[in-house]
């Protein structure tokens, strides 16, 4: 069991704290939302009540993945990417012809997550970028179908530099190498990132519907407004200093570490947002069926995973 | 035994794969048990098709449905024969150009299956054809219904199966696909089949439309 399981929270208490304040975070949302459902019904919940599910499942798997034995972390954030990766371009209209080359796509996804588990930060950071960029053309190219092919080249690219590249930066935070006078690690790390993101999108929600006025990006998102973005990302600056204890950054660091977080987060989600009106805009006003699942979800984590990691990376690694 | 196999192939192996794997999003499909027997009428893109039907009916009567299937093509060997009717439970039925050449009627075949309490599946495309793209649909299914006017049909659409398995590759890449049941319903018996075969194929067009519309 032991080996499966890595059920040293309650020597780290840093852990043990994050991980409760989520769960309590959450308990507290879903009761909230239940008793205002009951005391009024007419309460236009729906939205709400499908944030708050899917924050639970995001919240488990990574409290899971930072609980289990890390091989399995592994395998379950490669997961994660293989379903986003399927989801996204199973959205584009890709050609027939473009089989081969996505096949070969798939089959990058394992070899950067066995990069990332290797620690091999060389061959991880060029695989994606430098080596499946020049392969992958070459793969259409012998397919000999020429009409459509940029496009094909480049969103196929686009997608794996999206859902793959981005994501395994999750991954490779678990591979660092371990610090002095830094106890929690990579599993902080990956704790912090994943629960500043969520909690980023929860306060520009939550300012957005509280004192939002003046919209940002109408044609995208008309839900966003300044108001929203600026709340924000005050609060979430202000709940990542607090929650430092999971990285090895100090002071000023730290803020300048979650403001980014909190930028990324907005920018990866509105990315995502304008995908998918292009997306069902395309094909005029209908939704191509399966859409509309695990993207939501990582929207902003394919924006704040490779941020996060690397100004970590640079100041502290 | 067989039933117990069925089980464990469909169920369980097959839908998880289908699921975890390939990316398929099943439709709810307990209502079946509720009809005692039914011919479930799909539209055809991918060898997965088969497969994708079978593993979203319910556990409990999976061994009483039977996937309708070429006997030219499942059935080419003995062996074949042996290891489709086990596993896959299917009915090999000889298309129009095999009963010339003499052969069981696959319209008395089908019925013969419906008497002995067993439910169908049915792909009236024939081929597989184009991912996305409807054929027109083989008249024995009208013929069936005709035959049997209790047993009601129940439309399925499949989509994104071509997509992840088409016609003439061998290598099954993951695609969000899904399979949306449609309403059971009962043919007017008095009808004739061009009419049958027009409400089927007008049937399977709507749940087409509907599950582009609601983008599930």
């Amino acid at each position: 069991m032991e080996e499966i399981f890595r059920a040293d929270y309650f020597h780290k208490n840093e852990l043990l704290i994050v991980v409760a304040i989520i769960l309590g975070l959450l308990i507290f949302a879903t009761l909230l939302f239940a008793i205002i459902g009951i005391i009024n019904p007419k309460a236009k919940l729906q939205e709400l009540k499908a944030r708050t599910k899917s924050w639970w499942v995001m919240a488990s798997m990574f409290i899971v993945a930072t609980l289990v034995n890390p091989k399995i972390s592994y395998i379950a954030i490669a997961f994660l990417s293989f379903v986003a990766f399927r989801e996204l371009y199973s959205l584009m209209g890709f050609r027939e012809s473009d089989r081969k080359a996505i096949f070969w796509a798939f089959i990058s996804i394992p070899i950067q997550y066995y990069l990332a588990f290797i620690g091999w930060y060389g061959a991880f950071i060029i695989f994606i970028p430098v080596i499946m960029f020049l392969f992958l053309p070459f793969r259409f190219v012998l397919k000999g179908e020429t009409k459509g092919i940029i496009k094909s080249m480049a969103s196929l690219q686009w997608i794996l530099l999206l859902t793959v590249f981005g994501i395994s930066h999750l991954a490779y935070l678990l591979s660092l190498p371990e610090l002095p006078n830094f106890s929690s690690g990579g599993r902080g790390l990956l704790l912090f990132v994943v629960f500043l993101t969520e909690i980023n999108d929860v306060m520009q929600f939550t300012w957005g519907k509280l004192f939002g006025k003046h919209k940002i990006i109408p044609k995208i998102s008309p839900n966003k407004t300044w108001e929203g973005f600026i709340g924000g990302i005050l609060s979430t600056t202000v709940i990542g200093y607090f929650l430092g204890f999971l990285t090895p950054l100090k002071g000023y660091e730290l803020v300048l570490v979650s403001f980014m977080v909190a930028i990324s987060g907005f920018i990866g989600d509105v990315v995502m947002s304008s995908i998918k009106r292009d997306i069902g805009v395309k094909d005029s006003g209908n939704l191509i069926p399966g859409h509309g699942g695990i993207l939501d979800r990582i929207d902003s984590l394919v924006y704040t995973a490779p941020v996060f990691f690397h100004l970590v990376y640079y100041l502290a690694y | 035994m067989k039933k117990i196999i069925l089980q464990i192939v469909y169920c369980v192996i097959i839908r998880n794969f289908l699921k975890i794997f390939v990316g398929v999003k099943f439709d709810k499909a307990n209502f079946l048990i509720e009809n005692e027997q039914f011919i479930i009428v799909a539209n055809h893109n991918s060898h997965l098709d088969t497969m994708a039907v079978m593993a979203s009916i319910p556990h409990k009567i999976i061994h009483k449905v039977k996937p309708v299937a070429a006997k030219d093509y499942f059935g080419k060997t003995k062996l074949q024969e042996k290891f489709s009717n086990y596993f896959i439970n299917t009915l090999l039925i000889k298309r129009a150009s095999g009963i010339e050449k003499g052969g069981e009627n696959p319209i008395r075949q089908m019925i013969k299956e419906l008497d002995k309490g067993y439910s169908l599946i049915v792909f009236p495309e024939g081929t597989r054809g184009q991912p996305e793209v409807m054929q027109p649909l083989k008249k024995g299914i009208a013929l069936v219904l005709l035959e049997r006017p209790t047993i009601k049909f129940v439309p399925v659409f499949i989509y994104g199966m071509g997509k992840a398995l088409p016609k003439g590759d061998g290598i099954i890449l993951p695609f969000t696909s899904t399979l949306k049941f449609g309403v059971p319903e009962m043919i007017d018996p008095n009808s004739d089949k061009d009419k049958i075969i027009l409400t089927i194929e007008h049937r399977l067009q709507e749940l087409k439309d509907n599950s582009f519309a609601d983008g599930i």
